[in-house]
Order: C-alpha cells, then structure tokens, then sequence
C-alpha cells in the first residue's frame, strides 16, 4: 500500500518555475531519499506534500486522503494528522521546555490526556536517548539534542510518515552522527519516510529508494545502493562526481 | 507640619486621576493596539492604509490637540452635549481624557507589536501548523508568548511615557497630580509641592520600572 502517492505536481513562485511534473509513490515501510543539487526542487516537493506549499497543478494524498491546489480546511486538518516534518534548523518552541514541544500538540490537538502525552514523550525520550533532557529549554541543547527533539516531537503525534528537509544540514558534522543514528533506528523499525539530504552515504545505506532531484523533475530514480554506486543519467554522475 | 500632610492629600486627590486615566488606557491600549497591529499588518490594502493613515496621525499631531479634539469635537461638531454623558462615577472630561490617550497610545503600541510580530522567525508559524494546531492555538500559545518577551522594553519605555504623559489631562480641566501641584505651588509660593509631584510620578515609575525587570527575568529562561 502507498502510504504518499504524489501524482503529476506543479509548483511556480512567479514566473519561476520549481516543480514540472513530479509523480512519486512512497510504500508503506519505505524510506526514500531525494538528493540533487540545491534549487532543483527537493525542499519545495517536501514543502508541498506537507502542506506549507499549495500546489498550482496535480494531485497529493497521504495515507489515502487527497488534496490539490486548494484544500479546504478539513481536509487539511486531516492531512497534518497524517504526517510529521522534520526542519532543517529544527523550529522548536523556545518558550516550550522539551516536554511541552512533544507534548503541546497531543494535549491541545489530538485531545490526548496530560498523562498520556507525558507517557508518549517519555518513551519517545527514552529512544531518543534525551530521557534526562525534559525538563530542558531548546537553548540550552546541542543542536544535534534540539534535532532529536524535533524528530520526536514529530513522531508523537504517531505519524504515518515522516519527512525530513535536510536533517543535519545545520549541524556541525561531529553532531550529525546521533541524528543520522536515530533516523537508521526508524528505518529499521519500518517507518516511512521521504528524506532530502546530502549525505550520500547516508542515503546509500538508510534509504530503499534514492530520487535524484533537479530543475524541477525527477531525473533518475533506484534502488539507493545503484544509484549512488552505478548512476546511469549523466546529470547524475555529474552531481554525485561532487562528492 | 500641617503644611505637608495638606500638600500630600491634595496631591493624593489629583495622584487618583493620574492612576485612573493611566490604568484606563492601560487597559484599552494594548488590546486595541494589538488590533491595530494585525490591521496595519493585513492583506487585505484598504484595512492596512486606514491603520496605515491612523497610526501616522496619532503620531504625528500633539496629543495635546487630539485631547481637546476628543473633548470638544462631539459638541462643537455634533452639537451632542457631552455634559450629561456619565458611566458610573466618570464624568465626560475623564472619559474623554481615557479615549484620547487610549487611541494615541494604541498608535504607538502597534507600532511596536507589529516589529515584534514580524520579527518571530516563519518557521515557528510552520513548525506549529504541521502540528496541526488552529490559527488561534499558534497565535495565543507559540507567537504571543514570545512576542512578549520581544516587545516588553520598548512598550515599558512607552508605560513610563503615559505616566508623564498624564499630566496633559489638565487642558480638560481634570484636577490630576499635575494641576494639583501648581494649584498648591501658587497657593503655598513654593516649588516644594512642584518636587513632590515629581517624586509621586517618579515612584509609580520606578514601581512600573520594577515589574518590568522583574518580567524580564521570569523571561530570561529561554533565548
């Protein structure tokens, strides 16, 4: 079953256009990674299928709902119920200490018990290793702590999918390793998930299915390990050349 | 002796007013300033150049002339006779004193809300709308919060202005500290009731001054 069937998209900011005709399906179970070179598309694809986006043209449904260019509101309630986002520079609460980031949404959204939410949070804590974190502000986190935060916060909500946009593109790299870490642990415990990243051999060894992203279309797409080892489009050899 | 307690129960009589039209506006300032925030701020270019236009004549006209327009104007132009208008124990000229500074210093508020507002990063509107919380839930329980904590020394500076500011209620014949104190200082032919006015408006400063910090600190928790 396909958890995101993406099918035939079109995005423009002005006369720019960023999104020609993309279709992608996602299985349930399967983590797919984009990769390509900045401004082909990659963030702007995920920006649509979580709704931050409004699409111009085609046709987006996650866990079998559907929505288009305009969504009404309760379809995009639905929607947002259906997936967790992963930002790149994290977009915690400040003001929030870690357990109210994780739990605010369960209580006030999904109408979730105090104790349930705490409940939640504290296994997702535990998994996160940051089970001695709770009580902390985001600013007194490393950034490599404060993105953990972030993935749990996203998966509190028991997510049929999770995007990631550049997980540890704001990280310095020796913060990158617990993060690349607790998103191999998700793969191996089959979640779904869509992730844009550069790190290439992340995705070779993480991701089922690699997408190379760039002017606005998918140019090759695979099975991760031939991808990144044997690309068959020159524009894919060219990119991957650079790493 | 006898002379002190005099002066300070006079001044005490006026002091009343000053706190009155300073809570007063207090209280209907910030909201409608918020208001006129989101206003100056909307999409929608009539509402924003109507609250574009208000906001610039506020500032631009002395708060002198707006009061006396707000006193006199409903008679003058209207022909309404102001004089049987009374909510409660407030005659005319004290409400009037409550609109004009109310409407002057929700200007100035604005102003300051909106830097606040537009300077919270876009992606906690982001993060919070992914997690599926209502436009109102993101607005009271993530941008609010830490708009707060953003504007609290630029609207205490502004606080600490009306509580000075005040003073101007005298061109509506309002018997605030002010007028009481040259009343006094005329009366007694000494500044002496002159430095107490000052020291009772430098007192609810320096309170006002206090809770500011104090705010700030319970704050500071976060960055």
């Amino acid at each position: 079953m396909n958890v995101l069937e993406i099918k035939d998209i079109y995005k423009s900011f002005g006369d720019l256009n960023v999104l020609n005709g993309i279709s992608l399906n996602v299985a349930e179970g399967e983590v797919v990674a984009v990769i390509g070179p900045s401004g082909g598309g990659k963030s702007t694809l995920l920006r649509c299928a979580t709704t931050l986006e409004t699409i111009d043209k085609g046709e987006i449904s996650i866990g079998g709902v559907t929505f288009s260019s305009h969504p009404d509101k309760k379809t995009l309630q639905d929607i947002r119920n259906r997936f967790g986002l992963v930002f790149q520079n994290f977009n915690l609460f400040p003001h929030f200490s870690v357990r109210r980031n994780i739990t605010e949404a369960l209580i006030h959204v999904h109408k979730k018990t105090k104790e349930e939410a705490d409940k939640i949070c504290d296994d997702l804590l535990l998994k996160m290793g940051m089970s001695d974190k709770a009580d902390e502000y985001p600013c007194n986190l490393s950034g490599g702590q404060q993105q953990r935060v972030s993935i749990a916060r996203a998966l509190a909500t028991n997510p049929e999918i999770l995007f990631f946009d550049e997980p540890t593109s704001a990280l310095d790299p020796e913060l990158t390793a617990g993060v690349l870490k607790v998103i191999r642990e998700l793969a191996e415990e089959k979640m779904t998930m869509v992730i844009v990243t550069h790190e290439m051999s992340f995705a070779r060894d993480v991701a089922d299915r690699i997408i190379f992203m760039d002017g606005g279309v998918i140019i090759e797409e695979g099975n991760a390990y031939d991808l990144i080892t044997s690309p068959k489009n020159e524009r894919t050899k060219a990119f991957l050349a650079g790493y | 002796m006898d002379l002190i307690i005099t002066t300070a129960s006079q001044l005490w009589e006026g002091f009343r007013f000053t706190i009155g039209i300073f809570f007063f506006t207090m209280i209907f300032s910030i909201p409608l300033g918020l208001l006129a925030a989101k206003g100056r701020m909307s999409k929608n270019i009539i509402v924003s150049s109507l609250v574009r236009a208000y906001i610039s004549i506020m500032r631009g006209t002395p708060l002198m002339l707006q009061l006396l327009l707000v006193f006199f104007g409903p008679y003058y132009i209207f022909g309404i006779k102001t004089g049987d208008i009374e909510i409660g124990p407030f005659k005319f000229r004290f409400i009037a004193a409550v609109i004009g500074f109310s409407i002057n210093y929700a200007a100035y508020f604005a102003e300051i809300f909106r830097g606040g507002i537009q300077s919270m990063p876009k992606g906690q509107y982001e993060a919070a709308q992914v997690l599926g919380f209502t436009k109102a839930q993101t607005y009271f329980r993530i941008i609010l919060p830490q708009v707060i904590k953003r504007v609290l020394p630029a609207a205490t500076n502004e606080t600490i202005t009306l509580v000075k500011d005040t003073s101007l209620a005298q061109v509506l014949a309002i018997t605030e500290l002010f007028t009481k104190a040259s009343e006094q200082a005329s009366k007694q032919v000494s500044v002496m009731p002159f430095l107490a006015a000052g020291l009772f408006y430098y007192l609810m400063n320096a309170l006002i001054e206090y809770i500011s910090n104090h705010a700030e600190k319970k704050m500071s928790y976060y960055s």
